[in-house]
């Protein structure tokens, strides 16, 4: 395929250009104290979680797991397992009717074994799974198993395990070395050493990042029952439309249209297991074990067992950055180790491509296997760029005495070009030339007073003793926005109200009110009359809530939909009705054309004669016997007259679609900003850091729900500030086994934990997505983390090279420990 | 839960529990849980499980006026007890909920009933309280979602609401 043709592709799937039909005016969109759909059900304690559901003669299952970090099993006995009271089937990984690999869900379809016999960590699902009366007595027959293990070499760093000699971690994969060598990503922009030529200065530093994790609430589940030859499947996924394309691959092919899955209230993973290659693996344990024993089949994690999966960026990271003396930079070169990063392309430079006019941009990322638990990106894959954002120029403005503020300004552009290229570019795809970084950092300047506040390094030590610190960080108000969506909207006979139909998880990110806000708009409808309840699988799947496309891909395919309802019921309004071979009933409105009538709040009428109306209600029309009309042997009413039969308006629904192809392909320029200060008390005697304020600056482009923007700063201030400080999976170095999976010791922001949240939303409508939005869910969790290292510095006038933050690398910095 | 087991004999003991003001009686085994028994065996399923060993608060019930972790206590410990779950909270149409929902407090909502539970311990005793000790008795209820700054305002609000409801 020629460049030509890939770029008319590109255009025709995507978004790309401002989008060119804004409503005149908002009454729901954008307006403070919105209902929210999922509020009463969650406050009452009746929203059901998978975890909840409890189905007549339900079994529970759970897995052998690893007590070793790398081992393999030689044999295993279940029988004492087999006659506890109570276990009613274990299938073992040697069972014959399991075949050798099996597609079993994440991103793409994969093939892996349903039940393996070597372990490549500590608490791995292997060998064996359970089922029986209760969770309890599941769990005691699994120590009754017997397994005689291989126990294997393991290596738990990711620059160990780089080393000649280190053991193999998993030589079933990677025979050859731990080193993903046919994944290793390169980010090449410009010629770097050209760039370090041109530099005044030379900076250069390391970090490491500790493994952190997302604790969902509910723990992994999910229940498969057969009705007959059709699976009944309950699931705790962000994705049920692949959960159904996975299952309808098993045990020969199964039919869609016989799959039915449940998506019901998820208790968060912030992307977690959903992603993992290995996802639907209880599933299919569950679906064997069902059919063996007749019962519905409920699978579960332990809670320890959900803290083994991690977030991706566990590794050591390397800068070289070329900057003028004025903090205009002039190339960045760096290297990182990741360990267990099976998406690599991802990269951890490429926000000085797509965010700034720096011309010269190397950066390498080498992905290793360690025997640790499975990573995906958690909450966001942009994690490691956020840190190298926020790193670098707070390194160059620490080294050239500068405001970072002033630093980030100067740089801000997009591909290597700067802010005058990117305002015409603006301007040429239609959207408002606006500056939406410096939009951003001046609000956020006068929330925290920056101005009053600032001071340069480890100058300033407050009245209680502790370091005053600082910080600054920005980069641009992602969204990646690749994907797909089917929404449909129906108006219900009776009462006329709408009900949106698409089958996704809902997260908890308020995006189900915020669908409604859009169609009552769109429609001319109340919003009360809106209503959207997701977990149905209703024939649509809605884009899944990944990479922050709640609004940029499900908000043109609700939209959409709801624009060609509306025509539809225009259309219909003024055509004739019940038509039958014996004739049919008038128009709701004779002798009118559509583009005479409107429909608002609810009520169709006619634009030149509004007391000409009708409610929607009344023209859906109500559920009668659903009989022909004028039928000769229709039933008698109640005058004794051959009846109208109801109803007379055909069924009001349609449907639309959305694709594109996102950022990922290099379709987009990043045109909105986000901002972010953070203050903080760091004690130089115990090295603990308080988090004192948050300042958090998003620029949305439009807002649609605020409650739930705003939910998503503070909300995300708050994991950030745990993922940024406390919170890191430990693991014995001796025994590989990890220390801290339970919510005692994997410490998680409690309510005080940070003093106050400022949340601030920036319109500037220069979002691809309907109105001109753009994503806010994975932000700010994911740049927080970041921006504690340039406010604990400024504290102290160290740079602490670690994260977390916790109080030892703190005192470490300080020369104390 | 299923019957003893025959060969880890476990003891059972029929006990009393009054639920949100209605009686049960109900043969538990000894080891099992309060939060097991409510939301399994009762199907009361707003008294959630989510840490398992008194770390999150999602599991908070009100047993004599007092906050108790549920997922702490044995069934068996609380026979005779008056206990008040999240559900009995909604039935009376507490003003927690309503000032829940209009702060927007939950976002997957799986720790929500936990908090608002909690609360209503809170201002059984202390009708008026200031917004440090709302955050105080808070601090020990645990939020992935990061919804904290809402609950404050919703308690201070639903106190207010209480206020008003008494002067009527």
């Amino acid at each position: 395929m020629s460049s030509t043709e890939m770029s008319k592709i590109l255009e025709l799937f995507d978004n790309i250009k401002a989008d060119k039909y804004p409503l005149e005016k908002y009454n729901s969109i954008g307006k403070r104290g919105i209902y929210r759909l999922d509020g009463y059900e969650k406050a009452s304690g009746v929203a059901k979680y998978t975890i909840d559901v409890q189905l007549p003669g339900m079994l529970y299952a759970r897995f052998l797991t690893s007590p070793y970090p790398h081992a393999e099993i030689k044999s295993m006995d279940t029988s004492k397992a087999e006659a506890l009271q109570g276990v009613r089937a274990i299938l073992r990984y040697d069972d014959p009717e399991l075949p050798p690999v099996a597609d079993l869900g994440g991103h793409e379809p994969s093939s892996e074994p349903v039940l393996k016999k070597v372990a490549h960590f500590q608490g791995e699902e292997v060998g064996a799974i359970v089922a029986a009366d209760s969770e309890e007595i599941a769990e005691h027959a699994l120590a009754l198993i017997e397994v005689e293990w291989e126990k294997r070499p393991f290596v738990l760093d990711a620059e160990e395990a780089l080393l000649p000699g280190a053991p193999l971690a998993n030589p079933e994969s990677y025979p050859d070395g731990n080193l993903y060598s046919e994944i290793t990503s390169i980010e090449k922009y410009g010629d770097v050493e050209k760039g370090f030529v041109e530099a005044d200065k030379i900076i250069e530093f390391k970090f490491r990042q500790g493994l952190n994790t997302w604790i969902g609430p509910e723990r992994p589940c999910g229940i498969f029952k057969w009705n007959g030859d059709c699976p009944e499947v309950w699931v705790k996924q962000q994705r049920p439309h692949i959960c159904k394309r996975v299952i309808a691959s098993w045990f020969g092919g199964i039919p869609m249209n016989k799959i039915q899955i449940h998506c019901l209230y998820q208790g968060a993973s912030f992307g977690g297991w959903s992603q993992m290659p290995w996802n639907m693996g209880g599933h299919y344990c569950a679906a064997v074990l069902a059919k063996r024993t007749g019962r519905a089949v409920k699978w579960l994690f332990s809670r320890r067992e959900d803290f083994y999966g991690g977030e991706m960026d566990e590794g050591v990271y390397y800068y070289k950055v070329g900057t003028k003396l004025d903090g205009t930079i002039t190339a960045i070169k760096a290297g990182s180790v990741v360990s267990n990063q099976v998406l690599p392309f991802f990269g951890f430079v490429k926000h000085f491509h797509e965010n700034t006019k720096i011309p010269h941009i190397y950066g390498k990322t080498e992905a290793v296997q360690v025997n640790k638990g499975p990573t995906v990106p958690t909450r966001c894959e942009q994690n490691s760029n956020c840190h190298s954002f926020t790193l670098v120029f707070n390194h160059v403005a620490d080294a050239l005495g500068l405001d970072p503020v002033e630093v980030a300004l100067k740089n801000d552009g997009a591909d290597g070009h700067d802010m005058i290229w990117l305002n015409s570019r603006k301007a040429d795809m239609g959207f408002p030339v606006r500056d939406s970084l410096k939009e951003c950092i001046e609000k956020g300047k006068a929330a925290i007073g920056w101005d009053d506040k600032w001071h340069l390094p480890g100058t300033k030590r407050l009245p209680n003793g502790k370091m005053h610190g600082l910080g600054f960080t920005w980069t641009h108000e992602w969204e990646d926005s690749a994907g797909s969506s089917e929404m449909a909207i129906r108006i219900e006979r009776n009462d006329g109200t709408a009900t949106i139909l698409g089958c996704r998880a809902d997260i908890g990110v308020n995006a189900e009110t915020a669908y409604c806000q859009v169609a009552a708009d769109e429609l001319g409808m109340r919003i009360q009359d809106v209503h959207y309840r997701p977990q149905i699988d209703a024939g649509f799947f809605a884009m899944t809530p990944d990479s922050s496309t709640n609004m940029s891909v499900n908000g043109f395919a609700i939209r959409n939909a709801a624009r060609l309802l509306k025509r539809k019921i225009l259309e219909a309004a003024t055509s004739p009705r019940g038509k039958t071979p014996l004739g049919s009933a008038p128009p709701a409105f004779p002798g009118k054309k559509p583009e005479e009538l409107d429909i608002k709040e609810s009520i169709i009428y006619e634009k030149a004669n509004p007391s000409n109306r009708r409610t929607l209600a009344e023209f859906a029309d109500y559920s009668g016997a659903m009989g022909p009309i004028g039928s000769p042997r229709g039933e008698p009413g109640s005058t004794g007259e051959q009846c109208v039969r109801n109803p007379l308006t055909a069924p009001l629904f349609d449907y639309a679609w959305q694709i594109q192809v996102g950022a990922y392909a290099g379709a987009r320029l990043r045109l909105c900003r986000q901002a972010h200060f953070m203050e903080v008390e760091v004690d130089t005697e115990t090295g603990g850091v308080d988090v004192v304020q948050v300042v958090t600056v998003n620029d949305v482009g439009k807002v649609i729900n605020w409650e739930g923007c705003e939910g998503q700063q503070y909300g995300g201030a708050y994991m950030g500030v745990g993922r940024g400080r406390s919170e890191e999976v430990v693991h014995d170095p001796m025994t590989g086994v990890m220390l801290n999976g339970n919510l005692l010791n994997y410490k998680i922001p409690t309510m005080l934990d940070i003093g106050h949240i400022n949340t601030i939303l920036v319109e500037t409508g220069m979002g691809y997505g309907p109105y001109g939005l753009v994503g806010i869910g994975e932000d700010v969790a994911t740049i927080i983390p970041a921006l504690i290292g340039p406010a604990v510095h400024n504290a102290i006038g160290k740079w602490v090279d670690g994260y977390p933050m916790t109080p030892d690398k703190v005192l470490k910095a300080l020369g104390k420990a | 839960m299923s019957p003893p087991n025959k060969r880890n004999p476990i003891s059972e003991e029929e006990i009393n529990l009054v639920v949100n003001g209605d009686l049960y009686k109900l043969r538990v085994q000894s080891n099992w849980i309060l939060q097991y028994v409510l939301h399994d065996e009762l199907g009361l399923i707003g008294t959630k499980e989510l840490c398992s060993e008194g770390a999150c608060g999602a599991c908070t019930v009100i047993i004599d006026g007092r906050p108790v972790l549920s997922c702490m206590v044995l069934a068996m410990e609380c026979d005779g007890k008056s206990i008040e779950t999240i559900e009995g909270i909604a039935r009376a149409n507490h003003p927690l909920i309503e000032a829940y929902v209009q702060h927007s407090c939950m976002q997957c909502g799986y720790c929500t009933p936990g908090f608002i539970v909690t609360a209503k311990a809170l201002l059984d005793k202390n009708p008026k309280p200031t917004e440090e000790e709302v955050k105080e008795v808070l601090a020990g209820n645990l939020c992935r979602c990061g919804t904290y700054p809402q609950h404050t305002k919703a308690v201070l609000a639903a106190a207010n609401n209480l206020q008003r409801r008494l002067k009527i």
